[in-house]
């Protein structure tokens, strides 16, 4: 059986983590989103630089382990252990981010940004107007995954003392020596995030399939 | 109006336009024709710009296409286009198909926006389907609509390229009345098309294309009944014994 006292007695510790978690994912979510965005325009600008640097970005970092970047990010900076997890996790995340935008703007066809750019608008317009809106119904649902997989790699900041759920637990296990119900726990709060989060993109996916 | 002059296109070693010279007045209906790959599409695309030509001198009222000076966006807004794939914008309103670039790049008034749009719509018999979704359309209303998107910026030329190829045979009447209308009320349009009816109606020149090159230029019942290019001759009986 487990033992609730654990929980009960270091709640304060374990809901501190839990804010952690939350507040990191979040921020790296936006920070991702916006680098990712950015990436994704390079790849696809008609400008070979760009195309070239963006492509680079996004081979190097996904192919390089999450942690790596973790421990890169804390050592590069004169940071503490959640900003620089923060920023990691941002960094590799952009690159997925990227990916998937990516594929959203290549699914729209072609014909739709010409013909919204043979009727006078800038290539910036027919982006915004024409060819995003269409983009992000196919964006939406990768790009929920990929937030709850950030929720979940955010577990790396533990190695980087970054005080979020992990960290905390790690922290409880060695106060206790209770390790198995500790982490049962932790598991527990990362669960309460990521089922609703899991549950909200499998209906966003079933809606944007049904609308126009 | 329209002057191509020596113009050559290429696609890294692949020539796809030929030493292209083509003067189309104010007014005139031009009807393109040749076989596939000839570089229609092509020649049509370059006139407002979706391709670049690789030399020679193209100028739409006298301004040239391609320099860096012309103001692009300018030059389209006078140049409407209809595709032989519609390309509605799915997630708007028809309504909203036709109002967007009267208003983002005009500058208009939503409700005078509106206003125009539901002239054009009316012109082209489907104000009825106003607030519907590209995705009820048949492919001929669709087609029509798109048509009134071009028209709403009120440009001096259309550019249609196969607009009725993608139709079923029943909608294809519907698209070409339209744009005989539109042929009869002065527009310039340049239209790549096999529809031998509506060229003979309507067109003031036929331009045969092949392998890049403008081959034959002629009025079209010279055209059809003579043509002077054995080429020509050999395409037409193709296409009529189809
Ligand atoms: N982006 C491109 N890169 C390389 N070759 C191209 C490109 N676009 C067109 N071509 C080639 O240029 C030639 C002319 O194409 P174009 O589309 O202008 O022909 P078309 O006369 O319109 O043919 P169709 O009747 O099939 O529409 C074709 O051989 C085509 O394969
Ligand atoms: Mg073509």
């Amino acid at each position: 059986m487990l033992d609730f006292s654990i929980l009960t007695t270091n709640m304060d510790s374990f809901l501190e983590g839990l804010k952690i978690t939350i507040i990191a994912s979040l921020i790296a979510l936006l920070g991702s989103f916006i680098l990712g965005t950015l990436l994704a325009v390079m790849r696809i600008a008609p400008f070979k630089p760009l195309n070239w640097l963006g492509t680079a970005y996004v081979e190097f970092i996904r192919n390089i382990p999450v942690l790596v970047i973790v421990f890169f990010a804390y050592l590069a900076g004169n940071f503490g252990g959640m900003t620089a997890g923060t920023i990691g996790l941002t960094i590799y995340t952009a690159a997925f981010i990227a990916e998937a935008i990516r594929a959203g703007i290549m699914s729209v066809p072609r014909g739709q940004m010409e013909a919204a750019r043979s009727t006078g608008l800038t290539y910036g317009q027919a982006m915004r107007m024409v060819i995003l809106p269409q983009a992000i119904k196919i964006v939406i649902p990768p790009l929920g995954n990929q937030f709850i997989n950030l929720v979940k790699n955010s577990s790396l900041l533990a190695v980087v003392a970054g005080g979020d759920l992990m960290y905390q637990g790690d922290l409880i296990s060695a106060k206790t020596y209770v390790t198995f119900d500790t982490y049962v726990f932790v598991a527990l709060f990362y669960l309460i995030l990521t089922i609703p989060l899991s549950l909200g993109v499998g209906y966003l996916e079933k809606r944007l399939a049904r609308s126009h | 109006m329209i002057v191509f002059n020596q113009v050559n296109k290429f696609y890294g070693d692949f020539q796809v336009l030929k030493d292209i010279n083509l003067t189309i007045k104010q007014g005139e209906v031009v009807v393109v024709i040749g076989p596939s790959g000839s570089g229609k599409s092509t020649l049509l695309r370059c006139i407002n710009h979706l391709e670049t030509i690789s030399d020679g001198t193209l100028t739409v009222n006298g301004i040239s296409v391609g320099d860096k000076k012309t103001d692009i966006n300018k030059l389209r807004r006078n140049i409407g286009m209809v595709f032989q794939h519609f390309y509605l914008y799915p997630h708007k309103t028809v309504l909203e198909n036709i109002t967007l670039a009267p208003m983002k790049a005009l500058g208009q008034s939503e409700k005078e926006a509106k206003e125009t749009a539901r002239l054009y719509l009316d012109k082209v018999g489907i104000l009825d389907k106003a607030e519907s979704y590209p995705s009820q359309l048949s492919g001929g209303q669709q087609q029509r609509v798109a048509i009134a998107r071009g028209l709403a910026m009120k440009p001096e030329i259309m550019l249609f390229d196969e607009p009725t190829s993608a139709l079923d045979p029943e909608m294809i009447g519907e698209v070409l009345d339209v744009m005989k209308t539109l042929a009869r009320e002065g527009m310039t349009m340049v239209v790549v098309t096999h529809e031998m009816g509506f060229a003979r109606e309507v067109a003031d020149r036929i331009v045969f294309m092949d392998a890049g090159k403008i081959l034959e230029e002629a009025v079209p019942a010279e055209f059809y009944e003579n043509p002077r290019e054995e080429r020509a001759r050999l395409f037409l009986s193709r296409i009529l014994n189809h």
